[in-house]
């Protein structure tokens, strides 16, 4: 009795978060032209117009550089950061950490409006660099926070065997402490990656005349056309994102890091 | 630890450095500007703000939906981490994967499935006028309730994660020595596993409160123009009457109103102890 209990809530749990993806995948199978469901008939032509469609094409293009690059650039002032806040007794430590982590505390929509009202217009930074450099800030602190989390697992003593022993400072960085962080740095990578790719408020008003992000594109789509389209689309989105996921989990047990 | 204060400084700056001039600088300048008026220092354009009525109202109604999703998500969020700590390793395992999945698509595809299920011709209608209870498609976009629904499947994860991983750190025997010893499953859930979670339950609040506050995507799609929330309003405000003072005030609200919530519930966590 308790099992049966246990599993209905369960289940309509599960129904509530998953079941919208099932519906949304089989409303883009539609044979019609009208977003309906149930579907009325079935094809695949929603799936293949999708790719046919240009617009879609150029964000996506520029949503995964932003999202590969982005998240690189990230990487780069974060890993450096995240040694630096757990191997060095800094002064301000705690106040470097603040700064880093606060995109992620104040609603990306306002850093897409502040950033475009006092960098971009004054200082004639275009579109294309403006969204490169808020998509790296935002992705900083999560880049920060895993590196760190898996640094924090490696301990000192064994770095300073390796200077001990003939490295130097560097060496024993490349070949002791990177090689034992790498999934956290993966971890990193990916939870960026997806964090940039599917941002929508801080790209809001950074997006200019033929220079969209893909989640952009898709609502201004949708507010002129009513078609399955999206459905399609959206569907695909989520086969990719579970691609990522699962091939995250199987390289690194990615979901403790989430 | 390492003791060469400017080595870690050099490694540590450069990413300080760039959060500072990209974020805080133009951040904190959208912020003050909201305090200047005519060259000189006021809090006329707060005064502004709530005097205007539609204001008024979104102010409240961002409120009111950040509350009843984070209520609701701590309902459901316990019932369901309950069952899922009580499931075995190898299920637990799945159904957690199965909780986070949706956490990684794009809230603008997870928004999207709620036009497929409340729109004129989605499954809600079709099954409404299918079963004769109304000749017309009722209209259910661009309603609170769609708002909230959008929210409350869209964060409900953050909560169930913060739940489970609370529960877990809960000793196997405490509930069932509990229930032995004569204590009611109400009493159970107030005097065992509450003060037990309660980090879990502040934390998952908070997540899923300063979401919902300060959500864009779902309240445009499925809230449009006649359910407004302080995000799209904001977004309305710049984009259309090029209006910076409210839009700086609004994200001071913003802001205000995350930092309250999750010095709140941390208060609340601590004085029950």
């Amino acid at each position: 009795m308790r099992h049966l209990a246990n599993w209905s809530i369960l289940g309509l749990t599960l129904l509530f978060l998953i079941g919208p993806f099932v519906i949304i995948i089989l409303a883009g199978t539609s044979a019609g032209n009208n977003l309906a469901f149930p579907p009325e008939g079935m094809s695949m032509k929603w799936y293949l117009k999708v790719f046919t469609i240009e617009s879609f094409r150029t964000s996506f293009a520029l949503s995964m550089a932003l999202a590969v690059f982005g998240t690189l650039a990230a990487l780069v002032m974060g890993i450096p950061a995240a040694y630096a806040l757990n191997r060095y007794d800094l002064p301000g430590a705690e106040t470097v950490r603040t700064i880093v982590a606060a995109p992620i505390i104040v609603p990306g929509i306002i850093i897409g409006l502040a950033l475009l009202r006092y960098m971009v217009v004054p200082l004639d930074v275009t579109v294309t660099m403006a969204l490169f450099m808020a998509h790296t800030a935002l992705v900083l602190p999560y880049a920060v926070r895993v590196v760190s989390s898996s640094m924090q697992n490696l301990r000192v003593d064994m770095e300073e065997a390796a200077v001990l022993l003939g490295c130097s400072r560097m060496q024993a960085f490349t070949k002791v402490v990177l090689p034992n962080i790498r999934s956290g740095v993966l971890a990193a990578f990916i939870l960026g990656f997806v964090t940039s790719f599917n941002q929508v408020p801080v790209s809001l008003f950074l997006s200019g005349p033929g220079v969209r992000t893909l989640p952009i594109d898709m609502l201004a789509y949708m507010e002129i056309t009513f078609d399955p389209s999206i459905a399609a689309l959206s569907a695909l989105l989520a086969f990719m994102s579970l691609a990522i996921v699962f091939i995250a989990e199987r390289l690194l047990g990615f979901s403790k890091y989430v | 630890m390492f003791r060469n204060t400017r080595e870690g400084l050099a490694l540590a700056l450069p990413a300080a450095i760039f959060s500072t001039l990209l974020f805080i600088l133009p951040v904190g300048i959208l912020l003050s500007e909201a305090f200047r008026q005519g060259g000189s220092w006021s809090v006329q354009g707060y005064i502004d703000f709530f005097a205007s009525p539609l204001n008024r109202t979104v102010f409240l109604r961002t409120l009111k939906l950040g509350v009843l999703v984070a209520g609701s998500a701590a309902i459901i969020g316990y019932a369901a981490a309950f069952c899922i700590v009580n499931l075995s390793p190898k299920a637990r395992g799945r159904v957690f994967g199965m909780v986070v999945l949706p956490l990684m698509i794009s809230p603008v595809a997870r928004t999207y499935a709620w036009i497929v299920i409340l729109g004129r011709t989605g499954i809600v209608n079709e099954a409404i006028t299918g079963l004769g209870l109304s000749d017309t498609p009722i209209r259910l976009l661009f309603t609170e309730t769609a708002v909230y629904l959008g929210l409350l499947q869209l964060f409900l994860p953050l909560m169930i994660i913060s739940l489970v991983s609370a529960m877990e750190n809960i000793p196997r025997d405490v509930i069932p020595a509990a229930r032995v010893l004569g204590a009611s499953w109400f009493a159970v859930f107030f005097k065992v596993i509450l003060p037990l979670t309660k980090e879990g339950l502040v934390i998952g609040g908070t997540l899923v409160f300063t979401g919902a506050l300060t959500a864009y995507i779902t309240p445009a799609i499925l809230g449009g123009s006649k359910v407004l929330m302080l995000e799209t309003l904001l977004y309305q405000r710049v984009n259309v009457s090029n209006d910076f003072v409210s839009a700086g005030v609004i994200a001071m609200i913003l802001i205000v109103m995350s930092f309250t919530a999750n010095l709140l519930l941390k208060r609340i966590a601590t004085t029950r102890s």
